[in-house]
């Protein structure tokens, strides 16, 4: 809110406008802004959410600034409310719904002079940021700003019958506010209706039915106090917030409605005046100071600080509190202060919190728990960062395009866009994005990314699952999938993760018609017998230019089967012998089938085998490939004659050459 | 990408002038970089890292955590609803079940959790509650995350970005024990003395409440977009647990205190690496990963 440094000094000794906003930051609220506008500055203060209901006022900010710098108070001139016989009628109002009002209070002025208002509350309105409108309305706007009682001013010719009833309203009523904004009513909103209309939409803005104009004469001027719940529902119903219903919403002391009536009374007759002839006070349960027994020992031991019982005491005082015994009672125009640790933040605030100490606390040394997880995702990036892939963070939303090949998408309620309508349930569409981005400046893309994906269950269930995902693409179409699947090899293995192996990934039709992978073209990648992943190309349905390959591994499976436990094998100290072996196989047999065979021929004295070749086309029958081989001899206990090796590479090659359309190349 | 420099010379000498092979390695994310760091000072200083859902209940995001319901006091935090007839439970989040609480009666917090809307969580703050319903005081965690925020973006506001949550419970943990831990973290974390003092704020799940400010570093205060020329950029707000917020994870606040604090981690980041524009850790613009 904006406040005139002017204003401000009328009620108490201020030091300069820097100063001013300091001394409000580090005891009050934060200053924002402090402007010089002509002789005046204004200040742009942050209002705390809980002080809006003593702080929304140029009064009650001096009151704040009169106990921080222990300075005297300037008391409002009031002038006591009188009863006088006049001419008008009496206004009948009605509460039907008492539990929501707490305290109605408002007077009935007979014979106002409604005009412009004179140079000093105009200056005032003008001061922070209002537009004078007359005399009246600027003077309620006035108060409030003053005060930080919202004051409603109604014509009271213009109330029809007399009544004022208030009482909630019903769905699908409606009313003009001031502003010419008309609303639609659901249930439950407070309002006021005279014999037939509504003529204020209570705590947030009067009707335009009962407006202030230059030829009223007579005005009722209502100070009320209206549940905080009920207003702030209505609110955001009507999507419709004021100054008024700001401070409602928040809940206000309800007794500071006699008392701003008795201020703006004082005022009017400044400004012309006019006679009381009605005054409507119902104050059914008066609300009484709040009591808080204080232990000073808390005091210190929550703050850490020692502040002598004179300080506090002292402080108490400039605050309004009174202190007596161990018992402080609290002003009711402080609702934010309800306990003792509300209680110890006014203390330290008010004494300084710059005073408390930095110190270390006193504890057991209890060793912080390892977090596994957190563990092992540092272990993958890093295998991932040295392998060449940048990682990249991403949105946790993807859009309507997008969310096609995800039927388990989950929907926002309020997505900021149509482009982020869903939480995103898989890392790889917004990677795609980046892909065609970055393809603007680079040929080549390596990038990963670690994050919760967001999945609908079928049984109705939200399932949010940690995916780790990379990818690798050419702008000038290379396959890359064994390089992909080399570097999954190698995470797998740094991992201490055995017994990985890849599956076709054999879709059904009904998921292979949406399905994010290319047909033929993927892998489901397997430990044991539980799948952890995937592995392939990008279907063309989803991105037609680029060939892109990505794994998509679900991480908390992984980080379930990582293993630290890492052993070292013996060196056999025999050397080893390495002889060569191709073989034409027809095209639709897998590298893995000849792998088998050799492995199981050559039994334990086979130490490896290197797929180092795959060719096919000129040279090659038709229908044909050619695989060719490494093939490691070592043993552990001696060094191993050629013979022996002949004799294991010959059964090796005869076992191969039993599947008829298998030819060892020699 | 620049091709490799083919050297062909003949002499027997080196031009150890000629610039020597590129070798690329990969990156990581700026956030993961200043994700580690902290975590290694503060596990330092004896917190335990915790993680918790991003998808939340009404219940643990506000309920528990001091912020009533029709209260202007949840405008504080724009929020992401799941859409309403998605009627789900969470699950796969190991901190689900309540030990603490035995029976549900009306009113209880598993009682009000059943009925209580989903959300992202606006805070890494409801995973104190969690933690708090699974274990015993003393204790101190940090808990790093993803959050979300529903509001419009620029150069410093983003709709998901990293918090790390403090929280030290125990007999006697002050807020000058705060001052202390947290003014060694941003002292190491940058490297140097900062600049650094608290003032009042208002959270509704600490009572009393700070905003700790530090020096700005990207400007060398001389007025930028981070800090919107003031110099002082609130980086954590913080305070001493609110009795409610242990009562509603299981603790008796008339044996257990102690302080919580959230730090933003893309601020941090920002702070350290001088970016001045917080939408480009989610742009996944290799120009800008490829500087870490």
């Amino acid at each position: 809110m904006l406040f005139s440094y002017n204003w401000l000094k009328e009620y108490v000794k201020l030091p300069k406008p820097e100063n001013l906003a300091e001394v409000l930051t580090m005891h009050s609220f934060e200053v924002e802004q402090v402007k010089k506008v002509g002789r005046d500055h204004t200040l742009d203060i942050d209002v705390l959410s809980n002080r809006g209901h003593d702080c929304l006022s140029h009064w009650g900010v001096a009151r704040e600034i009169s106990a921080i710098l222990d300075k005297d108070l300037e008391p409002l001139k009031r002038k006591r409310l009188k009863k006088e016989k006049g001419e008008i009628g009496l206004i009948n109002l009605k509460i039907k719904c008492r539990k929501l009002v707490p305290r109605y209070s408002a007077i009935v002025v007979e014979g106002v002079k409604v005009g412009s208002s004179p140079k000093w509350l105009k200056e005032k309105i003008k001061s922070v940021g209002l537009r004078s409108i007359n005399n009246i309305v600027d003077l309620t706007n006035y108060v409030m700003l003053e005060i930080g009682q919202p004051l409603h001013a109604f014509d009271y010719d213009k109330i029809q019958g007399h009544q004022m009833n208030l009482r909630e309203s019903k769905k699908g009523e409606r009313i003009v506010t001031l502003d010419d904004s008309s609303h639609t009513l659901d249930r439950g909103m407070l309002v006021i209706e005279d014999k037939n209309r509504l003529i204020d939409l209570v705590g947030i803005m009067g009707g335009k039915l009962t407006e202030i104009d230059s030829k009223t004469k007579n005005i009722v001027l209502q100070a009320g106090n209206f549940d905080r719940q009920t207003i702030y529902k209505a609110v955001k119903k009507l999507n419709h917030r004021t100054e008024a219903s700001n401070v409602y919403s928040q809940g206000i002391d309800p007794n500071l409605t006699i008392s701003t009536l008795e201020r703006t009374y004082f005022l009017l007759t400044k400004l012309g005046g006019g006679k009381i002839v009605q005054i409507i006070d119902l104050y059914p349960k008066k609300v009484q100071p709040k009591k808080i027994k204080l232990d000073l020992s808390y005091v210190e031991k929550l703050l850490g600080i020692k502040i002598s019982t004179k300080e506090i005491k002292n402080i108490f005082e400039r605050l309004e509190f009174k202190y007596k015994g161990n018992i402080v009672e609290v002003p009711t125009f402080r609702l934010d202060v309800s306990s003792q640790e509300d209680l110890i933040e006014e203390i330290g605030r008010i004494y300084g919190y710059e005073k408390i100490p930095s110190t270390f606390p006193v504890v057991s040394l209890i060793p912080p728990k390892r977090n596994l997880e957190i563990f092992w995702e540092n272990c993958v990036k890093d295998i991932l960062k040295e392998a060449g892939f940048t990682e990249v963070y991403n949105y946790s939303f993807i859009g309507e395009k997008e969310v096609e090949t995800f039927k388990e998408a989950i929907e926002m309620e309020n997505p900021m866009s149509s482009e982020q309508k869903y939480l995103r349930p898989s890392l790889i569409p917004n990677m795609l994005k980046n892909l065609k981005d970055n393809f603007r400046y680079f040929d080549e893309i390596k990038i990963f990314e670690t994050g919760k994906t967001f999945i609908k269950k079928q049984a109705g269930e939200a399932e949010e699952k940690k995916m780790l995902t990379g990818l690798i693409a050419q702008k000038k179409g290379k396959d890359e999938f064994y390089r992909l699947k080399g570097i999954v090899d190698l995470l797998m293995n740094k991992l201490g993760i055995s017994n990985v192996w890849y599956d076709e990934h054999k879709p059904t039709p009904e998921q292979s018609k949406i399905s994010i992978w290319q047909k033929g073209k993927s892998a489901e990648i397997k430990v044991d017998s539980q799948e952890v992943g995937f592995l392939g190309e990008i279907s063309s349905k989803v991105l037609k230019e680029i060939n892109v390959v990505v794994f998509d591994i679900d991480f908390e499976k992984l980080t379930k089967i990582c293993s630290e436990e890492h052993e070292y094998q013996p060196i056999s100290q025999y050397p080893a012998a390495v002889r060569d072996l191709a073989i034409l196989v027809p095209l639709n047999i897998k590298v893995v089938d000849v792998l088998n065979e050799i492995n199981t021929a050559g039994g334990v004295l086979v130490r490896d085998v290197d797929l180092f070749d795959i060719y096919e086309g000129e040279g090659i029958p038709q229908g044909k490939k050619n695989l060719a081989f490494h093939i490691v001899y070592q043993a552990e206990d001696k060094t191993l004659k050629s013979e022996e090796i002949d004799k294991i590479q010959n059964k090796i090659i005869k076992t191969l050459e039993r599947s008829p359309d298998w030819e060892v190349r020699r | 990408m620049l091709k490799p420099l083919k050297i062909e010379t003949k002499k027997d000498t080196f031009d150890v002038t000629v610039p020597g092979e590129k070798h690329e390695i990969g990156h990581l994310h700026p956030l993961t970089l200043v994700k580690r760091e902290v975590e290694e000072i503060f596990q330092a200083m004896g917190f335990s890292v915790i993680d918790g859902p991003e998808i939340e209940n009404e219940w643990y995001n506000f309920d528990a955590l001091n912020i009533p319901k029709d209260h202007p006091a949840r405008d504080m935090w724009d929020t992401f609803w799941l859409k309403n007839n998605q009627k789900f439970q969470i699950t796969n989040n190991k901190l689900q079940t309540n030990s603490k609480f035995k029976s549900n009666p009306p009113g209880s917090p598993l009682r009000v959790q059943q009925n209580s809307k989903l959300l992202l969580r606006t805070h890494t703050s409801p995973v104190q509650i969690r933690y708090m319903e699974k274990h015993q005081p003393p204790f101190r965690i940090i808990v790093p995350g993803r959050i979300f925020r529903h509001e419009a973006t620029d150069a410093s506001h983003e709709i998901n970005f990293y918090q790390v949550e403090g929280l030290m419970v125990g007999k006697d943990i002050s807020a000058a024990n705060f001052k202390a831990i947290i003014e060694e973290f941003l002292s190491r974390f940058f490297g140097k003395k900062v600049k650094a003092r608290l003032r009042p704020s208002f959270f509704p799940f600490t009572e009393p409440s700070f905003e700790v400010d530090m020096t700005c570093l990207v400007c060398n205060e001389k007025g930028c977009s981070v800090c919107s020329k003031r110099c002082w950029v609130e980086i954590i707000g913080a305070g001493m647990v609110h009795p409610n917020v242990l009562k509603a994870g299981g603790i008796n606040p008339k044996n257990w205190q102690g302080f919580a604090f959230g730090v933003g981690l893309d601020r941090l980041a920002m702070m350290k690496y001088k970016v001045d524009d917080i939408r480009l850790f989610y742009s996944g613009d290799s120009r800008f990963l490829k500087q870490f």
